[in-house]
């Protein structure tokens, strides 16, 4: 080979991180910085031109009664979600820890729902519990119990609710797979010995086991207080921020905002968001390292 | 027997992760006109036509490409860069390197979403709106955080030994690492296919700003757009959310330890 190409071919192992960090730099950092530039202007999206505006979109967010129920909502499914998926994820995964016949198979469909898209995973809830002809409403007419049927998808108070439960369905399964691997980094002499020392099963899952599965536990914090705080498909395909606007969390203000030309209000928006997510898991991640720190 | 209370617990587990499955499948291969509690809660008739129909109107044969070509393209992508910088991340420890890598990382908290506006502005100045090329680069960029971490920490277990022997008889570290560690990683790489495809398969915030056009939309897009034109036609619906989910379904059973291995890579020690 020539000289100089021999020699570029010798450095090129330097630069293979140069595609990555191009990539991650213009389609990542560079809106970010420029979200944050157009967050103080009046832009459309439409028009070439915009006037700097400073924080009159951070202001009219908090002056808006529909914006401040997006906020509402996002907080209400954003630190429910990760705190049921978590309760629940654990009651999983110690249940199917257990020497059982078929839990591999068990395992196997609980984590199913959570490789679907959840807009696909709504539309199949919709079949179960929509009012004309859903599964839930038959079912529960051929046990006599009609009464028990309420239009809750339709109901402003009840539908969020639907939402939060369907979503903590369809990835149950994925706090499990995780926990239960924690679990199987506990060796077994250590909840005996709690055993043997006449703990009780909950006594020894609570002050044993769980101090051990921070780890864990960290890991599920945090990856579903990202994903709950962004809800984004599940909502449009159930309710579409429905009945009026009692579901619309703030990922789906955002997406009307833009397309209704508020380019400009709608990233401001979205930086508003970056702070309602980046709080509480700043305060999750501190909180578990103190957890961690004292066991 | 001192376990059946357990099992009772993980038959009623399963029972519920699996009954909105069926309910579906039911829905979907059931003439219109047959109701679930006609039929006494069991599949009679199978009528494979609401599935073609289905297929037909939803555009799904379109759909179903753009997405396996965006899923394609944007794993194949995400997997060569963050190997290549998982490399660099693990081998060469200069200030700016370490930055780097605890950027990305800090990224992992922020969610597409968040950048999706801005970026509307940027795509189209690059022509990306409706372009399965900038899909795919936009969505590999999403699985480059985790994919790096990941690579990195794998790539600071192996020796070194193994690329500086080959450096010796006459290869660059370049080609030490593409040819004799990069196999290595084999498992890692499995893994992030894997969840990755899966991600973008399932990509449905991104896709509904980008790919509007009825040729370029993908499978969650055209479910989405055909169950608002459709709107109550629950068979149809259920049919097309089968079709759509499907692929996914299959290539779970197929490689489901990789999607456990994947998820429990960080969960032991964080």
């Amino acid at each position: 080979m020539i000289r100089p190409l021999r020699r570029l071919h010798e450095r090129l192992h330097r630069f293979m991180a140069v595609p990555a960090l191009l990539l991650f730099a213009f389609f990542f950092v560079v809106p970010l910085v420029r979200g944050v530039a157009i967050s103080l202007t009046d832009w459309t999206g439409l028009t070439p031109s915009y006037h700097y505006v400073g924080l009159r979109n951070f202001i009219d967010f908090f002056q808006d009664r529909r914006a401040l129920h997006a906020l509402q909502v996002t907080l209400v499914f954003g630190l429910i979600s990760p705190a049921l998926l978590c309760v629940a994820g654990l009651l999983y995964a110690l249940l199917l820890d257990n020497r059982l016949m078929g839990r591999g198979f068990v395992r196997t469909f609980v984590y199913m729902p959570a490789i679907i898209s959840p807009l696909i995973m709504g539309y199949v809830w919709l079949l179960l519990l929509n009012s004309e002809n859903g599964a839930l409403p038959q079912l529960l007419h051929l046990l006599h119990l009609d009464s028990w049927y309420r239009d809750w998808l339709g109901s402003p108070r009840d539908a969020l609710w639907v939402i939060i439960i369907v979503n903590l369905w369809q990835f149950v399964g994925y706090a499990m797979i995780i926990f239960l691997a924690g679990l199987q980094g506990i060796p077994a002499e250590v909840t005996e010995a709690a055993r043997i020392d006449g703990a009780g099963y909950w006594q020894t899952v609570c002050r044993v086991t769980i101090p051990l599965l921070v780890p864990a536990i960290r890991i599920n914090v945090v990856t579903n207080l990202i994903g709950s705080l962004a809800v984004f498909d599940v909502i449009a395909a159930l309710t579409d921020g429905g009945p009026g606007y009692a579901t619309e969390s703030m990922s789906l203000y955002i997406m009307r905002a833009s397309f209704n030309g508020h380019t400009g209000y709608a990233t401001a928006v979205a930086v508003l968001m970056f702070v309602v997510i980046l709080i509480p898991v700043s305060v999750a991640l501190r909180l578990m390292k103190k957890a961690d720190g004292d066991s | 027997m001192r376990k059946t209370p357990l099992y009772v617990l993980m038959a009623a587990i399963a029972l519920v992760s699996l009954v909105p499955f069926y309910i579906l499948l039911f829905t979907a291969m059931s003439p219109p006109s047959v109701s679930l509690a006609d039929s006494g809660l069991l599949l009679r008739h199978v009528e494979w036509g609401n599935l073609g129909s289905a297929w037909r109107h939803s555009h799904m044969g379109r759909a179903m490409a753009n997405s396996l070509a965006i899923m394609a393209g944007s794993v194949g992508i995400s997997v060569v860069v963050s190997a290549g910088a998982g490399y660099v991340f693990a081998r060469v420890g200069t200030w700016y390197n370490r930055l780097l890598f605890s950027l990305l990382l800090f990224s992992m908290m922020i969610p597409g979403i968040i950048n999706t506006v801005p970026l509307y502005g940027l795509m189209k100045s690059i022509g990306g709106i409706n372009s399965l090329g900038a899909m795919m680069l936009l969505l590999a960029t999403g699985f480059i955080p985790q994919s790096v971490f990941l690579y990195t920490n794998f790539i600071r277990t192996l020796p070194r030994e193994l690329e500086e022997s080959a450096v010796i008889d006459g290869c660059t570290l370049f080609g030490a690492f593409w040819r004799i560690s990069f196999p290595l990683l084999a498992p890692i790489t499995s893994t992030l296919i894997i969840l990755n495809a899966v991600n973008a398969w399932n990509n449905y915030a991104q896709s509904v700003f980008f790919l509007q056009s009825q040729d370029r939309q993908t499978v969650p897009i055209a479910i989405g757009r055909f169950v608002q034109t459709y709107g109550a036609d629950y068979t149809q619906m259920a049919a097309a959310a089968l079709i759509g989910m499907l692929p996914a379904v299959l290539v779970y059973f197929v490689f489901q330890r990789f999607f456990v291995k994947g998820l429990s890579a960080g969960a032991v020690k964080g």
